[in-house]
Protein backbone atom coordinates (compact mmCIF):
# COMPACT_ATOMS: atom_id res chain seq x y z
CA UNK A 1 0.00 0.00 0.00
CA UNK A 2 1.24 3.18 -0.91
CA UNK A 3 1.41 5.55 1.97
CA UNK A 4 0.18 9.16 1.37
CA UNK A 5 2.92 11.61 2.42
CA UNK A 6 1.67 15.28 3.71
CA UNK A 7 4.22 17.35 2.06
CA UNK A 8 4.25 21.45 2.78
CA UNK A 9 5.22 23.95 0.38
CA UNK A 10 9.23 24.43 0.34
CA UNK A 11 9.35 28.57 2.13
CA UNK A 12 12.10 30.66 3.28
CA UNK A 13 10.95 31.69 7.19
CA UNK A 14 10.54 35.54 6.93
CA UNK A 15 8.74 36.36 10.04
CA UNK A 16 11.61 37.49 12.08
CA UNK A 17 12.85 39.69 9.26
CA UNK A 18 11.49 42.54 10.54
CA UNK A 19 12.98 42.40 14.05
CA UNK A 20 16.47 41.76 12.35
CA UNK A 21 15.91 44.64 9.91
CA UNK A 22 15.41 47.20 13.09
CA UNK A 23 18.21 45.41 15.07
CA UNK A 24 20.44 46.55 11.89
CA UNK A 25 19.03 50.21 11.90
CA UNK A 26 19.25 50.63 15.93
CA UNK A 27 23.03 49.67 15.08
CA UNK A 28 23.61 51.63 12.15
CA UNK A 29 22.00 54.41 13.82
CA UNK A 30 23.81 53.26 16.92
CA UNK A 31 27.54 53.79 15.15
CA UNK A 32 26.63 56.31 12.67
CA UNK A 33 28.91 59.53 13.41
CA UNK A 34 28.21 62.93 11.92
CA UNK A 35 31.51 63.44 10.88
CA UNK A 36 32.75 67.25 10.81
CA UNK A 37 34.39 67.08 7.30
CA UNK A 38 34.22 70.83 6.32
CA UNK A 39 37.09 73.36 6.88
CA UNK A 40 39.62 75.82 4.97
CA UNK A 41 41.36 74.68 2.39
CA UNK A 42 45.38 75.93 2.17
CA UNK A 43 47.49 75.71 -0.58
CA UNK A 44 50.99 75.58 0.87
CA UNK A 45 53.72 76.97 -1.33
CA UNK A 46 56.53 74.95 -2.16
CA UNK A 47 59.59 74.46 -0.28
CA UNK A 48 61.64 76.73 -2.16
CA UNK A 49 65.37 76.76 -1.58
CA UNK A 50 65.27 80.15 -3.43
CA UNK A 51 61.71 81.75 -2.37
CA UNK A 52 61.37 85.37 -3.50
CA UNK A 53 62.34 87.72 -0.81
CA UNK A 54 59.16 89.94 0.50
CA UNK A 55 60.49 92.58 2.65
CA UNK A 56 58.62 93.15 5.72
CA UNK A 57 57.98 96.85 4.68
CA UNK A 58 56.24 95.84 1.69
CA UNK A 59 53.54 93.63 2.91
CA UNK A 60 51.19 93.29 6.12
CA UNK A 61 52.05 91.90 9.36
CA UNK A 62 49.41 90.58 11.52
CA UNK A 63 51.29 89.58 14.26
CA UNK A 64 49.00 87.36 17.01
CA UNK A 65 49.50 87.15 20.75
CA UNK A 66 48.81 84.57 22.81
CA UNK A 67 46.13 86.73 24.61
CA UNK A 68 44.21 86.58 21.22
CA UNK A 69 45.08 90.67 20.48
CA UNK A 70 46.22 91.62 16.97
CA UNK A 71 48.86 93.50 16.03
CA UNK A 72 48.65 94.71 12.46
CA UNK A 73 51.30 96.68 11.47
CA UNK A 74 51.56 99.93 12.89
CA UNK A 75 47.66 99.57 14.00
CA UNK A 76 46.22 100.38 17.30
CA UNK A 77 45.67 96.54 18.53
CA UNK A 78 42.55 94.54 17.44
CA UNK A 79 41.16 91.61 19.78
CA UNK A 80 40.46 88.22 18.02
CA UNK A 81 37.55 87.53 20.14
CA UNK A 82 36.03 91.55 19.85
CA UNK A 83 35.18 91.54 16.43
CA UNK A 84 38.65 92.15 14.82
CA UNK A 85 37.40 91.14 11.06
CA UNK A 86 35.61 94.71 10.48
CA UNK A 87 38.69 96.57 11.52
CA UNK A 88 41.15 94.68 9.62
CA UNK A 89 39.30 95.21 6.73
CA UNK A 90 38.67 98.53 7.10
CA UNK A 91 42.84 98.51 7.20
CA UNK A 92 43.68 96.50 4.55
CA UNK A 93 41.05 97.58 2.07
CA UNK A 94 42.45 100.68 0.21
CA UNK A 95 45.71 98.60 0.43
CA UNK A 96 44.69 95.81 -1.62
CA UNK A 97 42.97 98.70 -3.99
CA UNK A 98 46.21 100.07 -4.87
CA UNK A 99 48.17 96.11 -4.75
CA UNK A 100 46.03 93.45 -5.13
CA UNK A 101 48.54 90.89 -4.39
CA UNK A 102 50.26 92.84 -1.43
CA UNK A 103 51.38 89.88 0.41
CA UNK A 104 49.24 90.15 4.16
CA UNK A 105 51.45 87.54 6.26
CA UNK A 106 50.10 85.85 9.80
CA UNK A 107 52.71 85.41 12.15
CA UNK A 108 51.53 83.82 15.45
CA UNK A 109 53.78 83.73 18.24
CA UNK A 110 54.20 80.41 19.69
CA UNK A 111 52.47 79.55 22.66
CA UNK A 112 49.40 81.33 21.34
CA UNK A 113 46.35 78.98 20.38
CA UNK A 114 46.09 77.52 17.08
CA UNK A 115 42.44 78.87 17.10
CA UNK A 116 43.81 82.62 16.80
CA UNK A 117 45.63 81.76 13.73
CA UNK A 118 42.52 79.95 11.67
CA UNK A 119 40.15 82.64 12.94
CA UNK A 120 42.21 85.54 11.37
CA UNK A 121 42.84 83.65 8.12
CA UNK A 122 39.06 82.56 7.95
CA UNK A 123 38.40 86.82 8.33
CA UNK A 124 41.23 86.77 5.86
CA UNK A 125 39.76 84.78 3.28
CA UNK A 126 36.65 86.02 3.07
CA UNK A 127 38.05 89.30 1.57
CA UNK A 128 37.52 89.15 -2.19
CA UNK A 129 39.54 91.35 -4.74
CA UNK A 130 37.45 92.58 -8.15
CA UNK A 131 39.51 93.74 -11.02
CA UNK A 132 37.58 95.62 -13.74
CA UNK A 133 37.91 94.11 -17.08
CA UNK A 134 40.62 97.40 -17.99
CA UNK A 135 42.44 96.82 -14.86
CA UNK A 136 41.77 99.98 -13.58
CA UNK A 137 39.42 99.78 -10.80
CA UNK A 138 39.50 97.46 -7.99
CA UNK A 139 36.66 96.66 -5.77
CA UNK A 140 37.68 94.92 -2.41
CA UNK A 141 34.34 93.30 -0.64
CA UNK A 142 33.84 90.51 1.97
CA UNK A 143 31.79 87.42 1.30
CA UNK A 144 29.99 85.16 3.21
CA UNK A 145 29.51 80.81 2.76
CA UNK A 146 26.61 81.52 1.67
CA UNK A 147 27.69 84.00 -1.35
CA UNK A 148 30.30 81.44 -2.02
CA UNK A 149 28.00 78.49 -2.43
CA UNK A 150 26.17 80.62 -4.59
CA UNK A 151 28.54 81.22 -6.88
CA UNK A 152 29.47 77.71 -7.66
CA UNK A 153 26.09 76.42 -8.24
CA UNK A 154 25.90 79.07 -11.38
CA UNK A 155 26.36 77.62 -14.45
CA UNK A 156 29.41 79.02 -15.81
CA UNK A 157 30.22 79.68 -11.86
CA UNK A 158 30.65 83.23 -11.01
CA UNK A 159 34.27 84.87 -10.57
CA UNK A 160 33.43 86.26 -7.09
CA UNK A 161 37.09 88.07 -7.11
CA UNK A 162 40.89 86.67 -6.00
CA UNK A 163 41.62 85.80 -2.73
CA UNK A 164 43.83 87.99 -0.56
CA UNK A 165 47.97 86.99 -0.85
CA UNK A 166 48.08 85.46 2.40
CA UNK A 167 51.56 83.77 3.74
CA UNK A 168 51.93 81.84 7.20
CA UNK A 169 55.53 81.30 7.31
CA UNK A 170 56.87 78.95 9.58
CA UNK A 171 59.30 79.71 12.24
CA UNK A 172 61.98 77.93 10.36
CA UNK A 173 61.18 79.99 7.46
CA UNK A 174 61.09 83.38 9.53
CA UNK A 175 64.43 82.41 10.81
CA UNK A 176 66.17 81.37 7.69
CA UNK A 177 65.03 84.43 5.68
CA UNK A 178 63.92 87.62 7.98
CA UNK A 179 66.30 87.10 10.23
CA UNK B 1 -36.78 47.61 19.44
CA UNK B 2 -33.68 46.44 20.08
CA UNK B 3 -30.98 47.58 17.79
CA UNK B 4 -28.66 45.29 16.87
CA UNK B 5 -25.26 45.50 17.84
CA UNK B 6 -22.84 47.19 15.35
CA UNK B 7 -20.04 45.37 13.80
CA UNK B 8 -16.75 47.32 14.86
CA UNK B 9 -13.37 46.98 13.62
CA UNK B 10 -10.81 46.55 16.12
CA UNK B 11 -8.37 49.57 15.55
CA UNK B 12 -5.15 48.41 14.04
CA UNK B 13 -2.22 49.66 12.69
CA UNK B 14 -1.32 48.73 9.55
CA UNK B 15 2.45 46.96 10.26
CA UNK B 16 2.44 45.35 6.73
CA UNK B 17 4.70 47.91 5.26
CA UNK B 18 7.08 48.17 7.95
CA UNK B 19 9.69 45.74 6.71
CA UNK B 20 9.91 47.93 3.66
CA UNK B 21 10.45 50.63 5.29
CA UNK B 22 13.21 49.31 7.36
CA UNK B 23 14.97 47.88 4.47
CA UNK B 24 14.99 51.56 2.45
CA UNK B 25 16.16 52.58 6.55
CA UNK B 26 19.26 50.51 6.05
CA UNK B 27 20.14 50.74 2.85
CA UNK B 28 20.22 54.55 3.50
CA UNK B 29 22.52 53.85 6.45
CA UNK B 30 24.47 51.77 4.36
CA UNK B 31 25.06 54.16 1.42
CA UNK B 32 25.64 57.22 3.49
CA UNK B 33 27.75 55.69 6.42
CA UNK B 34 31.67 56.60 6.29
CA UNK B 35 34.14 54.88 8.71
CA UNK B 36 36.21 57.78 10.31
CA UNK B 37 39.66 56.68 10.15
CA UNK B 38 40.38 59.01 13.00
CA UNK B 39 38.13 59.34 15.78
CA UNK B 40 40.67 61.78 17.87
CA UNK B 41 38.66 63.93 19.81
CA UNK B 42 39.36 67.84 19.59
CA UNK B 43 37.72 70.97 19.94
CA UNK B 44 38.16 72.12 16.55
CA UNK B 45 38.64 76.10 15.76
CA UNK B 46 35.78 77.77 14.45
CA UNK B 47 35.01 79.73 11.26
CA UNK B 48 32.44 80.97 9.05
CA UNK B 49 33.55 79.94 6.01
CA UNK B 50 33.95 75.42 5.62
CA UNK B 51 34.42 73.77 2.67
CA UNK B 52 33.58 70.33 1.90
CA UNK B 53 36.27 68.11 2.13
CA UNK B 54 36.96 65.06 0.20
CA UNK B 55 35.86 61.90 1.30
CA UNK B 56 39.40 59.95 1.64
CA UNK B 57 42.15 61.83 3.08
CA UNK B 58 45.01 61.52 5.40
CA UNK B 59 44.71 63.29 8.65
CA UNK B 60 46.96 64.49 11.36
CA UNK B 61 45.48 65.59 14.26
CA UNK B 62 46.93 67.39 17.35
CA UNK B 63 45.15 66.94 20.86
CA UNK B 64 45.41 69.46 23.31
CA UNK B 65 47.51 67.72 25.28
CA UNK B 66 50.05 68.08 22.01
CA UNK B 67 49.27 64.37 21.48
CA UNK B 68 49.69 63.66 17.76
CA UNK B 69 48.08 60.86 15.66
CA UNK B 70 48.01 60.61 11.77
CA UNK B 71 46.65 58.32 9.02
CA UNK B 72 47.34 57.88 5.38
CA UNK B 73 42.94 57.54 5.17
CA UNK B 74 43.93 53.50 4.88
CA UNK B 75 44.18 52.44 8.32
CA UNK B 76 42.95 53.91 11.66
CA UNK B 77 44.79 56.63 12.94
CA UNK B 78 48.01 55.71 14.87
CA UNK B 79 50.39 57.82 17.26
CA UNK B 80 53.10 59.69 15.87
CA UNK B 81 56.06 61.38 16.93
CA UNK B 82 56.45 65.46 16.19
CA UNK B 83 59.49 64.24 14.59
CA UNK B 84 58.22 61.39 12.30
CA UNK B 85 55.86 63.68 10.68
CA UNK B 86 57.69 64.10 7.62
CA UNK B 87 58.49 60.91 6.78
CA UNK B 88 54.80 60.40 7.23
CA UNK B 89 53.78 63.04 4.77
CA UNK B 90 56.34 62.23 2.37
CA UNK B 91 54.69 58.52 2.48
CA UNK B 92 52.07 60.00 1.61
CA UNK B 93 52.43 61.93 -1.01
CA UNK B 94 54.40 59.70 -2.82
CA UNK B 95 51.70 56.59 -2.92
CA UNK B 96 48.73 58.92 -2.84
CA UNK B 97 49.43 61.95 -4.89
CA UNK B 98 46.20 63.65 -4.94
CA UNK B 99 45.50 63.24 -1.65
CA UNK B 100 44.97 65.83 0.83
CA UNK B 101 45.79 66.17 3.97
CA UNK B 102 43.48 67.51 6.68
CA UNK B 103 45.29 68.88 10.16
CA UNK B 104 42.42 68.20 12.43
CA UNK B 105 44.08 70.21 15.40
CA UNK B 106 42.37 71.52 18.88
CA UNK B 107 41.69 75.11 19.13
CA UNK B 108 43.74 75.57 22.40
CA UNK B 109 47.09 74.34 20.89
CA UNK B 110 50.24 75.93 21.11
CA UNK B 111 50.71 77.39 17.77
CA UNK B 112 54.35 76.43 17.92
CA UNK B 113 53.08 72.69 17.52
CA UNK B 114 50.76 73.25 14.27
CA UNK B 115 53.95 75.40 12.92
CA UNK B 116 56.08 72.50 12.96
CA UNK B 117 53.56 70.41 11.67
CA UNK B 118 53.15 72.28 9.07
CA UNK B 119 56.78 72.80 7.91
CA UNK B 120 57.35 69.47 8.58
CA UNK B 121 54.60 69.42 5.49
CA UNK B 122 56.55 71.87 3.45
CA UNK B 123 59.42 69.38 3.51
CA UNK B 124 57.34 66.86 2.63
CA UNK B 125 56.60 68.76 -0.85
CA UNK B 126 52.65 68.48 0.27
CA UNK B 127 50.72 71.11 -1.99
CA UNK B 128 47.65 71.40 0.03
CA UNK B 129 46.24 70.85 3.18
CA UNK B 130 42.76 71.33 4.81
CA UNK B 131 42.55 72.93 8.32
CA UNK B 132 39.52 71.42 9.76
CA UNK B 133 37.00 73.56 11.50
CA UNK B 134 33.40 73.92 12.92
CA UNK B 135 30.85 76.04 11.98
CA UNK B 136 30.77 79.03 13.78
CA UNK B 137 27.83 79.86 16.00
CA UNK B 138 25.59 82.96 15.15
CA UNK B 139 25.30 85.54 18.05
CA UNK B 140 21.93 87.18 18.97
CA UNK B 141 22.43 90.26 17.53
CA UNK B 142 20.47 91.90 20.69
Amino acid sequence: MRLKKHESDPEIPTSSMADIAFLLIVYFMVTATFAATRGLDFALPKDDDNPPIVEKEDSVLIQIEPTGQLNVDKEPPMHVDEGFALKLFDYLKPKLEANPKKPVIIRSEPNAPYRYMVEVFDALRKIKIKTSADGLEREVYTVSLADIQAAAEQDPPTDLGKDVNVSIPTQREIDSFWF
Amino acid sequence: MRLKARHQAGAVIPTASMADIAFLLIVFFMVTITFEKDKTQVALPKTDLRFEIPKIVAYISITDAGQIKATNGEEMSTTLAAEDVVTFAANVVTRYPKRPIVLKADGEVPYEKVDKIIDSLKQAKVELIYLLSDAREIEDGG
